[in-house]
């Protein structure tokens, strides 16, 4: 199957838009260093629509108790409801519980034209 | 997608959603207030002082981040949204309404006077732009619970009015079975309303605030604990037999461990609350309900084992806690239970607490 959602420059670096995939709601997201990725639109937890949260970094982990360092800002997919967080760089794992994931789809940009495939 | 859902099904759950959050602005509540309550916020810009030494660090402050109203506005104060959002879009049978606790009239330290003006304002705003427009919303009763007798008038002015269901108390340095909060038991009880407690800022924790709002929220139902064991072991429900206390936005798995350990605490230590005439689980099983929300993630098993404990399937009824970011899916948040539990948690435990909703005689609406 596959979908054209948009144009390439139609997604800024570090937005996102929600698409569909025949019935499938996906989520396209372009990290700032420009790449895409695309996922099911729907969080794991109590399925609300992971395009309604936001595109955000991490904090990263530390030994230091009060240290802390923002980092990946850009690259972490939260969910609009109760804030679970998904890396998007990284398969769609959920920050909290890595061996959880988001369904991912494939992305290509042909022709200045972003388009997803199953 | 949870339209689809409710499609799909063969039956529709009913659902009366124990806890909704509408907001006012202040300047909506300004045409409600006289002078010269009125001129501290248009004139002083008065706004009330909050108690929580956090922000939220959630992905929206407060709020989910899908429910800001489409003109931009902040979730929950659009009626028109929230039917689309919430009401129609789960099939919302009854909703219960809470407030957004800004103005917070029973939170507020000191000033109790410009307390009772702000909620004789928001309960007025509240009938007419909320209740009066829509037959599924039912509302709470604010009130300066600092001041007993002025509540109590305040009580008596819109407790009667048809859609009102509760009185919502405050959490705060004076737990509730004192005295001092007897009359408003009273005044509930005549006017068939259950007393509702939302976790009010601040909601007191033994120790003072922890340093992260995580700590905060996970330790929420603490502060629930302690007013249910004062309200208990106070005798309030001897003193009061008609009433009921919903505990809202505490969860309800605490509960069992409470039950257990005031009951134990009860066979060994009666002698000095001679007044309470039964176990305390008895009494809670009777008297006190607990809303799911925010509800843990929960296998079916470890569900009902939660059930089993209590000895009660009537003690908890479903709340979404909309709009607010840890907003529970009627069909998404709990495991499935059956349909009589179902039926049960969804709807049937919130009706038999609020006597004021319209209560079913055999499968028909009364």
């Amino acid at each position: 199957m596959r979908e054209v959602v948009c144009k390439k420059e139609d997604i800024e670096p570090g937005k996102m838009r929600s698409a569909s995939l025949g019935k499938i709601p996906v989520v396209v997201c372009r990290t700032k260093d420009g790449e895409f990725y695309a996922y099911a639109n729907r969080c794991l937890h109590q399925g609300a629509p992971l395009s309604e949260g936001a595109l955000c970094g991490d904090t990263k982990r530390t030994d230091i108790h009060g240290n802390y360092e923002y980092i990946r800002d850009g690259e972490i997919l939260r969910c609009p409801w109760h804030g679970l967080e998904y890396d998007i760089k990284n398969d769609g794992c959920m920050l909290a519980e890595p061996e959880k994931k988001l369904r991912s789809f494939n992305v290509t940009i042909e022709d200045e034209h972003v388009v997803l495939y199953k | 997608m949870a339209q689809k859902s409710i499609k799909k099904g063969k039956k529709q759950r009913r659902i009366i959603d124990t806890d909704i959050h509408e907001r006012a602005t202040y300047a909506e509540l300004v045409p409600y207030l006289d002078n010269p309550w009125r001129r501290y916020i248009t004139d002083n810009h008065w706004i009330q002082e909050k108690h929580m030494p956090y922000t939220q660090p959630t992905v929206a402050g407060v709020d989910r981040a899908d429910a800001v109203t489409p003109d931009g506005g902040a979730a929950g104060t659009d009626l028109a949204f929230m039917q689309e959002q919430l009401l129609d879009a789960e099939g919302h049978e009854y909703g219960i309404l809470t407030g957004a606790l800004d103005p917070s009239p029973s939170s507020m330290h000191g000033w109790y006077e410009m307390g009772a003006a702000l909620a004789t304002a928001y309960n007025n705003w509240q009938i007419e732009n909320w209740l009066e427009k829509d037959d599924r919303l039912y509302g709470s009763v604010h009130i300066a619970a600092q001041d007993p007798q002025q509540a109590v008038r305040e009580i008596e002015r819109v407790g009667s009015h048809p859609k009102m269901v509760q009185i919502l108390l405050p959490i705060d340095t004076r737990s509730w079975g004192d005295p001092y909060y007897h009359p408003i038991f009273e005044a509930a009880e005549r006017h068939n309303l259950s007393i509702g407690m939302h976790h009010n800022e601040p909601p007191t924790h033994f120790g003072g605030w922890p340093r992260y709002f995580i700590e905060w929220h996970t330790m929420l139902p603490t502060a629930h604990m302690i007013e249910v064991s004062n309200m208990v072991f106070n005798g309030v429900f001897d003193k009061f037999p008609g009433l009921s206390l919903i505990m809202i936005e505490g969860g309800f798995t605490h509960a069992p461990h409470l039950m257990k350990k005031m009951d134990q605490q009860y066979k060994e230590l009666r002698h000095e609350i001679p007044w309470v005439k039964r176990m305390p689980s008895r009494i809670m099983q009777e008297h006190v309900r607990f809303t799911t929300q925010p509800v843990e993630e929960m296998t079916e098993k470890e569900f009902m084992q939660y059930m089993d404990q209590m000895g009660s399937e009537d003690m908890v009824c479903f709340a979404t806690d909309y709009p607010h970011w840890d907003y529970d899916s009627p069909l998404e948040a709990l495991p499935k239970l059956g349909e009589t539990l179902e039926e049960k948690i969804y709807a049937e435990n919130a009706r038999a607490s609020y006597p004021k909703l319209p209560q079913m005689q055999g499968s028909v609406l009364t």
